[in-house]
């Protein structure tokens, strides 16, 4: 059996006065992996210029790219313009939606979108009081109910979920406390462990770290560019001649 | 005299907040008239952009821009999750 490599990465954040210095890390990219993603926050401001500087450095990748948005690229209201430059440049962007993605013989299905914040279990917040408090919770459990729907929908041998916020707290180690419930929401993770997946991606913690699992066994990792160090790091799924982990 | 916690909160905020910025993850401290910035950035001009923004809004205090520029480096090992 043939592995699966998913080469991964978060919060690039690209901007003008470093247009082509990302690509050239990108070099080789297809003999490392069958497929590149990324977690999100890809622009700093979320401008259209800068989304621009992302799509002409994803153009043309010899293999399948598939993306999510970040909180950074909703900072200008850019966002459908911005993920309307990246599909023109042949990138999958996803928004609380999923796509098939053949890898060799393999069929990857790849859930997910932005995500969103709230918290954890037991330190969260709740739909409960002011319109605001409502509201923002309210948004986490939507995308975390459009991912369980797209999951079980999904035909697929593999099934990824692919997010800028965490689903879990345990990838925010490093990060200070009082801040989780602006990384992320156990909603997310509730999702995906009813829903079943192999694999969740996600960013937007700069000093968490990389690697955890949901209460449900799914392996998480914060692929975010400052917590890796690299320009992006491989995962291999269906690994029969090595098995063993390379923790660390 | 203005608290140095709302003083390093009000310049927190900004380097969340300004264009030229935009950049969350930057511990910011007070010690009497000095003003320390901590956390990494991907490049050079962005440490230097955050520490003018920094004192643009607290101009009375001495910065010391300690941010670390951290560059991506290859792939390194793949890792198998079996």
């Amino acid at each position: 059996m043939t592995d699966l490599r998913i080469a991964a990465v978060g919060d690039i954040h690209l901007g003008e006065d470093v247009r082509g210095q990302y690509r050239k890390k990108l070099d080789g990219i297809e003999d490392r992996a069958d497929v590149f993603m990324l977690a999100g926050d890809l622009t700093r401001h979320g401008t259209l210029e800068e989304g621009k500087v992302v799509a002409d450095e994803l153009r043309g990748l010899p293999i399948p790219v598939v993306a999510v948005l970040g909180n950074h690229d909703y900072h200008s209201d850019l966002q459908y313009e911005i993920a309307s430059e990246l599909r023109d440049a042949g990138v999958i962007v996803l928004d609380d939606d999923g796509v098939v993605v053949q890898c060799g013989d393999k069929k990857l299905g790849v859930v997910g979108g932005k995500g969103f914040g709230g918290g954890f279990a037991g330190k969260c917040a709740s739909e409960f009081g002011e319109r605001e408090i409502k509201n923002f919770v309210s948004h986490t459990r939507h995308i975390a109910e459009a991912w369980k729907v797209a999951l079980k929908e999904i035909v697929a041998d593999h099934r990824v979920v692919l997010s800028h916020y965490s689903p879990i707290k345990e990838t925010l180690e490093g990060e200070p406390h009082e801040i989780y419930p602006f990384l992320g929401s156990y909603l997310l993770a509730e999702a995906v462990d009813t829903a079943g997946a192999d694999l969740i991606l996600h960013g937007h913690a700069h000093k968490g770290s990389e690697k955890g699992m949901t209460p449900g066994g799914i392996r998480v990792r914060n692929v975010a560019l400052p917590v890796l160090g690299r320009a992006y790091c491989v995962y291999c799924l269906d690994c029969e001649d090595d098995m063993q982990s390379h923790e660390g | 005299m203005e608290a140095p916690q709302y003083v390093a909160a009000r310049v927190q905020q900004a380097l969340a907040e300004d264009g030229r910025t935009h950049e969350l993850g930057i511990r910011v401290d007070i010690r009497g008239d000095q003003l320390f910035l901590r956390g990494q950035v991907s490049g050079a001009e962005q440490r230097e952009r955050l520490g003018q923004v920094a004192h643009e809004v607290a101009p009375e205090l001495h910065v010391h821009n300690e941010i670390n520029v951290v560059e991506a480096s290859a792939p390194g090992e793949d890792e198998h999750l079996d």
